[in-house]
């Protein structure tokens, strides 16, 4: 380290200043130009989040959006290069701190999350896409998924109704988020417990719908016949045409 | 590339500049921080810019003046990155944008200092060897130096020699430091190692102040600035030549007449050819 203790403390200090606002002794500077440092700063890292999170901020409020941004500046350390993934910090930073418990605000983790899963899956590297084929047997042949999705839980579900709402209806929701191979646009499902367990026992290795519709009566609690074949093909039918599911790998 | 006019590539643009519709750059720059690990429909308009036009990366995090140790991670990725995107030149500022390992996102004053160029050429040299090419290092606009206990063009100068990099000359940014720290912008230029600059930027900015000028690039360049352009590249050989906006893109037709401006100028004082132009 070449770097004398003096200058590495002037530097950690214009450092801190900038984070918390707090004014520290700094030699050789002009008086009155420090603090547009800070303004600079605060205004990226501001904007960054507010682009982020809209609906978390329309549902806070601006002065309690304010003091989350403000918290996370001054105490929290941004490990990222890159400024578009500062809001995935932000939401950990928040959730590892029970903040939305602190500040009688339950659903605050799932926005956060549900804001940031729809930049993830817009901006997350390319999946390679398999081979699959358009015509085929839905029951009987394996089917190809869209690559590009996850599927999150959440405890409220603020991805479908306003919050005002969601926060009355606590329980186990799910939410897939996918990304439209042409456009690249983020979609999302409303899912069922049941609909996402198909959906993942579907995706596992030489799977077909046929060799698990017993499974899903069972997990289902109905009986396996012409009532669930009708229902499984109308799920699945549903998700062919909103591009979640691409098509058949022929057996 | 010598003697080329680019513009930075931004989200809001990008559409606009891959039709050609009303801006017609010569090449792209942008920053990689930007861009990097990304998929999806970003990648496409990558994927289109880099097959149409010749590339050059701006870093923005790299913090070469910062006390805490480089991020080789990040570099490493940095690598593969200009890599695959066949970019001809790489450059970052002399400042530092971390602090105790947080990222800050916006370019901070390094301490004019002896100590300080030590540090700094040190992990310029370490760069350069791991990415393989040379850093083309720019002079940033500053609002008040900090602890100086030398000028900057010295700091410059001692950094830039010692670290065998190049230079990202910000005619811009000369401009903006002249004005806020009362010196003479000719005579700063004709002090540096001109033969080394690879790269000029040439951007506009704002005076908030009657005795301060923030350097935003989101103005039109204005006239003095241009004077100082023209009177710069009659003193050099001919590089490429970069003009930063990064918001304020409601008038594009403005924006080329800046691109048309600087070509101009380069071909009153460079013989450039235009075999692809
Ligand atoms: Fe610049």
């Amino acid at each position: 380290m070449h770097l004398r203790k003096e200058t590495i403390t002037i530097q950690e200090r214009l450092g801190e200043y900038c984070r918390t606002g707090v004014e520290l002794e700094l030699p050789g500077v002009t008086p009155g130009r420090i603090h547009h440092y800070r303004r600079l700063i605060s205004n990226v890292v501001n904007d960054t989040l507010h682009t982020a999170f809209p609906i978390t901020v329309a549902a806070l409020g601006g002065n309690q959006w304010e003091l989350l941004v403000q918290d996370f500046f001054a105490d929290g350390i941004p490990k990222t290069p890159q400024v578009w993934k500062l809001p995935l910090e932000f939401y950990q930073y928040h959730t590892g701190r029970e903040t939305g418990k602190r500040i009688g605000k339950p659903f605050l983790d799932d926005l956060l999350y549900f804001e940031w899963m729809e930049i993830e899956i817009h901006t997350m590297p390319d999946r390679p896409f398999p081979d699959f084929v358009t015509e085929g047997d839905l029951f009987n042949d394996r089917l190809v998924f869209n690559p590009e999705h996850e599927i999150i839980q959440l405890s409220f579900p603020v991805h479908t109704h306003p919050v005002r709402k969601a926060i009355d209806l606590e329980g186990e929701h799910y939410a897939l988020l996918y990304r439209m191979p042409e456009s690249g646009h983020v979609q999302f499902l409303d899912l069922s417990a049941l609909n996402i367990y198909i959906i993942t026992r579907l995706q596992e290795e030489k799977v077909t719908l046929n060799e698990i519709k017993n499974e899903i009566a069972r997990v289902a609690g109905i009986e396996s016949g012409r009532y669930l074949d009708e229902a499984l093909q109308k799920f699945l039918g549903d998700l062919m045409e909103r591009k979640l599911i691409f098509g058949f790998i022929q057996n | 590339m010598e003697g080329k006019v680019g513009l930075g590539l931004r989200r809001d643009i990008a559409e606009e500049i891959l039709d050609s519709r009303i801006l017609t750059p010569d090449f792209l720059e942008f920053a990689p921080e930007n861009w990097m690990g990304m998929g999806g429909a970003w990648k496409r308009v990558m994927d289109k810019a880099v097959d149409r036009f010749p590339i050059t990366c701006h870093g923005l995090s790299l913090s070469l003046g910062s006390p805490e140790e480089l991020d080789w991670q990040f570099i490493r990725e940095l690598k593969s990155f200009l890599d695959e995107n066949r970019v001809t030149i790489y450059s970052e500022h002399l400042s530092y944008t971390k602090s105790r390992n947080a990222h800050l996102y916006d370019l901070l004053p390094i301490p004019f200092r002896q100590d300080a160029i030590d540090h700094v050429v040190d992990r310029i040299r370490r760069v350069q060897d791991l990415l393989e090419r040379p850093l083309a290092i720019e002079n940033v606009s500053y609002y008040t130096p900090v602890a100086a206990e030398m000028t900057e063009v010295q700091f410059v100068n001692e950094i830039v020699e010692r670290a065998d990099c190049k230079l990202l000359l910000d005619v811009n940014n000369v401009y903006v430091n002249a004005f806020n720290h009362r010196y003479d912008a000719k005579e700063f230029i004709g002090a540096l190692p001109l033969e080394r600059v690879a790269y000029i930027h040439m951007a506009g900015h704002e005076q908030v102040e009657p005795d301060l000028i923030i350097d935003t690039h989101g103005q039109p360049i204005i006239d003095p600035v241009y004077e100082l352009f023209e009177w710069t590249i009659q003193k050099m050989d001919p590089v490429p030549v970069l003009l930063e906006r990064d918001f304020n893109f409601e008038d594009l037709e403005q924006i080329q007449g800046e691109l048309t401006q600087i070509k101009g100028i380069l071909n009153r004082h460079w013989e450039v050819t235009h075999a692809s132009a």
